[in-house]
């Protein structure tokens, strides 16, 4: 899946702040709201997940695979382990409270605790979003710039329809194709996967970093880029910017100075938005480079039915989807001048 | 050429749809070259099967050789023939779900939009509960629960799992016409609310929508070759573009046009929806003056 | 079949007087090396065995979180490669297929074949420096083939007897059988048999294998670091490190990128891209095979006719073609070729379609269609012959559709009426015992439905109770022509076993047995 749209729209709207209160109060009660509204959307989502994960069929056979006939002892423990004699409800409760007590529990592929196995790789997968929005956030704005100050003359309509291109692929076909170019086929530079020894990150070995962390700006940075460049247009248009312009102040510092400001903003928080997804999205990418993150893991933890794994990766991804989002509205609200005064006054 | 006002925002605002909308996308250099490529890959996909050289399952030589134009698979299969094959699956699921989730997603959308107040609340809350998991999530751990999905079980999932996103732009859109006179002027002349909906508010949302449904089979090819990229799939013998890339990852180095070929006609596609779409939604941006 | 050093005459092998004399001429090896072992170690100091020191990274196929350490309970490659490493049976398997002692410095049995004395090695010690006992012999039997049978003691576990099997002196342990076994010396030499210590606990695994244990990361990786004291060739690296790898082609270019420098069961359609690439390939005949399983109980199947119109459907060469690149022995739809008792003389089975449709004709099933269920974890030929054998299936006009279940070894498995399925080299009585005999474990054809199965089972059971070998082997491949004209069991042919190791890695000998000679990683030097 490529760079999803929606949710930066239903972020503009949440944003429109509370009216007709008064300082402080009117901070907490909307702050309130919105953490409220985050805590009940991520209990809908443990429910889904709960629900989902336990439909996934008999996890205890899933598990034994080839042995389930033979090995009756394992059989036993597993049911016992998984409780599968409570009811759905019961179970669910269960969960959801140790859950909150940050027990994640046992993994019934390998019987050891699940957070001590998901540590790391959410370590890993953060790293790789992390190096990939550092790089992705200048690229992206970089080109926007470039295309805003050839706006509406062909180098912007070049850059435009190739962003518009490469926003359209899958982010596993560019990895292919980027392994494709720099690992195996034309030139063999960059290693096609990351392997990490024991106790080892990806990063030990920075060259193997180098390819997913280009797949994932490749995904995002071109739908960035075109957000900042629709504002940044936007703003080069009104008539603030044209009262600067007539001041005699020269297009670059309008363009440093008045529009960059202003469109960094929208700015903000599509990237915010971008983050959380990159959370989910690393999926594909990860397996593309056999990168030792969530999302590997994930599908790793699926195949093997590892129903505790599985819950506690997906509500992980959940909540950072959702935190990040909250994040980013209070980021454009406190960034807003607009919004600020409208929520104190 | 002279592309004025391009905005990129996902949400165009809403333009009351004109007669000559369509004219107009004609002459968007985008849409008309979006809407070409988009043509010539679905019907390559639709009657590939019709001029394949070969069998889709007819062993041609030893894996991975060179005979033929894009050379043999991991089993010795052809790769063009294949590739001619398995583009069906791929669009008509594609098409389906995008079908599906616009329908259920306008829907969904309208009627938080025109119910308003606790309808509202709860629809779009719920809505965000879907959105906050991520689509190859709900994906992998639905289909991995089921042996072998069926081809509707993917439009179904697809489908349902773009649904909230559709939702979100209805919802948008609608908004802002059930403000308007027409509308207001049905209610007064005591149109049932059903009939207001389908009758008004539904054909002024045409434009915007299907800038969305472009935007959203884009993404729906995307996520039915990754599905078949993770190896799922609904006849493991079958041609697929996504599963042939599953297939033949290993041989990426040996014989790379068995992934690659698969690999270009995905990003082809993609590219000509996602064109399409955009030209579509800057003429109603801005009324398609070129 | 081949044999590689020519040592033994076959037919002569595993009687009874031989598997003495083996562990005899075995025990005189060893005794060898230590010696020269010793030299090197005492001269090389800190550098150790001799050898070249250095880490060795291997890339395991497949591992993922359900990885394990526990001896008896190994279940994918990554496992079984880690076993090798830590643990060893009583006997083992050589390269050539063949057994010889290991913790066990001979194994011998009484004229009837239910008593059985084992010789316990003297000087084997266990990775914390205690001794193999007799007690830890019978913890391991107890643990593998006592009241919850582990796989690897399905077929130990009905025949063994727990009441007279017992420590006889500090270095000798008697196995007792309900019923008499013959070739006991198959199953004792089993790697998912491996001597564990009384008190073992798989969280911090002991054995006496040429490595010892030093961290564990399910579905990531594991290391092992030489084990100075072990008793048989000490190993040249310091370390062998086991990475998994979910994903064959990750672990492809990991081997091209000279990140691990041995890969088991390399992909046979990319031997030719590796030999290009500087890394040599390692091929061994093995006695694998991936058979097509149809149930002899389920319609259409129940008709032997249509049993035998599928196997002569089958284009065994292109499958060995198609699905193994040409790495690979036609089959002749009987299982253990390495076993002496092979019936190597039943003609071979080819493709014969006009055959197939009278057969199908004669038995009403014209135009039949069937489900072929597969899946990936059996292994990448299985999807690969599946797919090849629906094209050969249709020129009989018989339409095969492809199921791909996920995962195949979950609820339906051993209840698909044609399926596929793997086996690794095993000889023929184990092998019968886990795949066709009523009770075994994975009796996928259920064969023990069949019409033939009486006298089929009388003649495998009384083969097992007889020691004299040439009658044995008779009597086993009259049970075969049985299997042969009338089993459900579709054997197009056995793969040859291929790894790929870097350039770098020496003294590896290629195994019949598990891939890179059976994990012997103690062998390999690495050069710089």
């Amino acid at each position: 899946m490529s760079v999803d749209v929606a949710p930066v729209e239903h972020a503009f709207e949440e944003v429109a702040p509370p009216k007709g209160r008064h300082g402080a109060a009117a901070w907490v009660s909307w702050i309130a709201r919105r953490l409220g509204l985050a805590v009940l959307t991520l209990w809908l989502v443990s429910i889904l997940v709960f629900v989902a994960t336990t439909a996934l069929g008999d996890p205890v056979r899933a598990i034994l695979g080839k042995d389930y006939n033979s090995d009756k002892a394992r059989v036993a423990q597993l049911t016992a382990q998984l409780n599968l004699d409570e009811s759905l409800v019961t179970r669910y409760f269960h969960w959801l409270g140790n859950f909150l007590t940050g027990d994640f529990g046992t993994s019934i592929a390998n019987q050891q605790p699940v957070a001590g196995q998901i540590g790391d790789n959410v370590v890993n997968t953060l790293v790789l979003v992390a190096i990939s929005a550092i790089v992705m956030i200048p690229v992206a704005f970089g080109i926007a710039m470039i295309s805003t100050n050839y706006r509406r003359r062909r180098p912007d309509t070049v850059i435009q329809t190739i962003l518009l291109m490469l926003a359209a692929l899958p982010e596993f076909v560019v990895g292919i194709l980027l392994v494709a170019i720099f690992s195996t086929t034309v030139f063999h530079w960059l290693p096609a996967v990351t392997i990490s020894g024991p106790g080892q990150h990806p990063w030990n070995e920075p060259k193997t970093m180098i390819l997913p962390v280009a797949t994932l700006v490749l995904a995002v940075a071109p739908y960035v880029s075109r957000i900042v460049r629709a504002n940044l247009l936007e703003v080069l248009d009104s008539d603030y910017v044209e009262l600067a312009r007539l001041k005699g102040i020269p297009e670059r510092v309008v363009m440093r100075k008045h529009a960059l400001l202003n469109a960094i903003v929208p700015g903000i928080q599509v990237i915010a938005l971008q983050l959380a997804w990159l959370a989910g999205g690393v999926v594909l990418v990860e397996k593309v480079f056999n990168y030792p993150g969530v999302g590997n893991q994930l599908v790793d933890s699926v195949q093997n039915h590892d129903v505790p794994m599985v819950q506690a990766l997906t509500l992980i991804i959940a909540g950072v989807y959702v935190v990040v989002n909250l994040v980013a509205d209070l980021l454009s609200i406190l960034l807003t001048p607009r919004a600020r005064t409208a929520i104190s006054s | 050429m002279s592309a004025t006002a391009d905005r990129a925002t996902p949400a165009p605002t809403p333009a009351p749809a004109e007669r000559s909308t369509f004219q107009k996308m004609l002459r968007q250099k985008r849409f008309v070259f979006g809407g070409i490529i988009t043509l010539a890959v679905a019907l390559f996909a639709l009657f590939g099967p019709l001029f394949a050289p070969y069998g889709e399952n007819e062993v041609v030589g030893p894996p991975y050789s060179s005979q033929g134009v894009f050379g043999t698979d991991y089993l010795g299969q052809d790769v063009l023939s294949r590739l001619m094959y398995g583009g069906t699956e791929v669009l008509i699921i594609a098409l389906l779900a995008t079908v599906l989730s616009t329908v259920f997603g306008t829907l969904i959308g309208v009627i938080a939009a025109y119910g308003g107040g606790w309808w509202d609340e709860v629809i779009m809350r719920l809505n965000d509960v879907l959105l906050s998991f991520p689509q190859i999530l709900l994906a992998l751990v639905v289909l991995t629960s089921i042996a072998q999905p069926k081809a509707w079980m993917l439009v179904v999932l697809v489908g349902l799992s773009n649904a909230p996103r559709t939702a979100r732009i209805a919802r948008g859109v609608a908004l802002g016409l059930v403000s308007r006179d027409f509308v207001h002027a049905a209610e007064a002349l005591g149109e049932k609310r059903s009939r207001v909906i389908v009758a008004e508010v539904l054909p002024n949302m045409n434009a915007p929508l299907l800038a969305e449904a472009g935007l959203r089979l884009t993404f729906s090819i995307g996520l039915v070759a990754a599905i078949g990229f993770l190896g799922i799939t609904t006849d493991p013998s079958a041609a697929n573009w996504g599963q042939m890339i599953n297939e033949n990852r290993l041989g990426l180095a040996t014989q790379a046009w068995a992934v690659l070929a698969p690999v270009f006609v995905i990003a082809l596609f993609t590219i000509g929806t996602n064109l399409t779409a955009d030209g579509i939604a800057q003429v109603n941006q801005r009324g398609g003056d070129d | 079949m081949t044999n590689d050093n020519g040592s033994t005459p076959e037919g002569a092998r595993f009687s009874r007087r031989q598997v003495f004399q083996y562990s005899g001429i075995a025990a005189a090896a060893v005794g060898g090396a230590s010696l020269l072992d010793a030299c090197g170690s005492d001269s090389g100091g800190g550098g150790g065995g001799g050898g070249t020191g250095g880490i060795l990274v291997h890339g395991a196929t497949g591992g993922s979180a359900k990885d394990t350490l526990d001896a008896h309970r190994p279940v994918q490659n990554a496992d079984i490669a880690r076993c090798f490493q830590l643990y060893e049976p009583l006997l083992y398997w050589d390269h050539n297929y063949e057994v010889q002692s290991a913790v066990a410095e001979s194994v011998t049995p009484s004229a009837d074949a239910k008593t059985w004395t084992i010789k316990l090695r003297q000087g084997v010690t266990f990775h914390n420096g205690k001794d193999v006992t007799p007690e830890d012999v019978l913890f391991t039997l107890q643990r593998v083939a006592g009241k919850e049978p582990t796989s690897a003691g399905v077929a130990l576990a009905p025949i063994i007897d727990f009441d007279g099997t017992k420590k006889v002196d500090a270095s000798t342990v008697v196995i007792k059988l309900k019923t008499p076994y013959a070739v006991l010396q198959y199953l004792l030499a089993e790697y998912t048999l491996g001597v564990v210590p009384a008190d073992y606990d798989p969280a911090k695994p002991v054995g006496t294998g040429p490595f010892k244990y030093k961290s564990f990361s399910p579905g990531k990786n594991s290391v092992f670091v030489r084990y100075d004291d072990y008793w048989g060739d000490k190993a040249k690296v310091d370390e062998v490190h086991i990475q998994d790898f979910a994903d064959p082609s990750a672990q492809v270019n990991a081997l091209q990128a000279g990140q691990v420098q041995t890969i088991d069961n390399l992909p046979y359609n990319l031997i030719n891209t590796v030999k290009g690439q500087a890394g040599q390939i390692i091929e061994a005949e093995s006695g694998a095979w991936v058979p097509f399983t149809m149930r002899v109980d389920s319609a259409p199947f129940t008709d032997v006719r249509v049993r035998q119109a599928m196997r002569l459907i089958c284009d065994r060469q292109q499958m060995i073609d198609n699905a193994l690149s040409g790495k690979g022995r036609v089959g002749n739809d009987m299982y253990a070729p390495f076993d002496p008792a092979y019936a190597k003389d039943l003609p071979q089975r080819e493709q014969d379609i006009d055959q197939a449709k009278s057969l199908l004709k004669a038995a009403g099933q014209e135009g039949l269609q069937v489900q072929l269920f597969t899946g990936d974890d059996i292994g990448s030929v299985a999807p690969a012959s599946a797919a090849l054998f629906v094209e050969q299936a249709k020129k009989a006009g018989v339409d095969v559709k492809v199921v791909k279940k996920n995962p195949f070894y979950g609820d339906d498995y051993l209840s698909y009426p044609f399926g596929q399925d793997f086996w690794n080299t095993r000889n023929y009585l184990p092998q019968a015992a886990v795949g066709v005999l009523k009770g075994g474990t994975y009796n996928e054809t259920h064969w023990d439905k069949a019409p033939e199965y009486p006298k089929y089972a009388q003649l495998v059971a009384s083969a097992a109770a007889e020691v004299d070998e040439t009658k044995r082997n008779s009597i086993l491949q009259d049970a075969q022509k049985i299997e042969y004209d009338s089993g459900g069991y579709i054997i197009w042919g056995f793969r040859t076993q291929v790894d790929a190791v870097s350039q770098k890695v020496q003294g590896l000998k290629p195994s019949k047995f598990q891939p890179l000679g059976n994990y012997d990683f103690k062998t390999i030097s690495i050069s710089s």
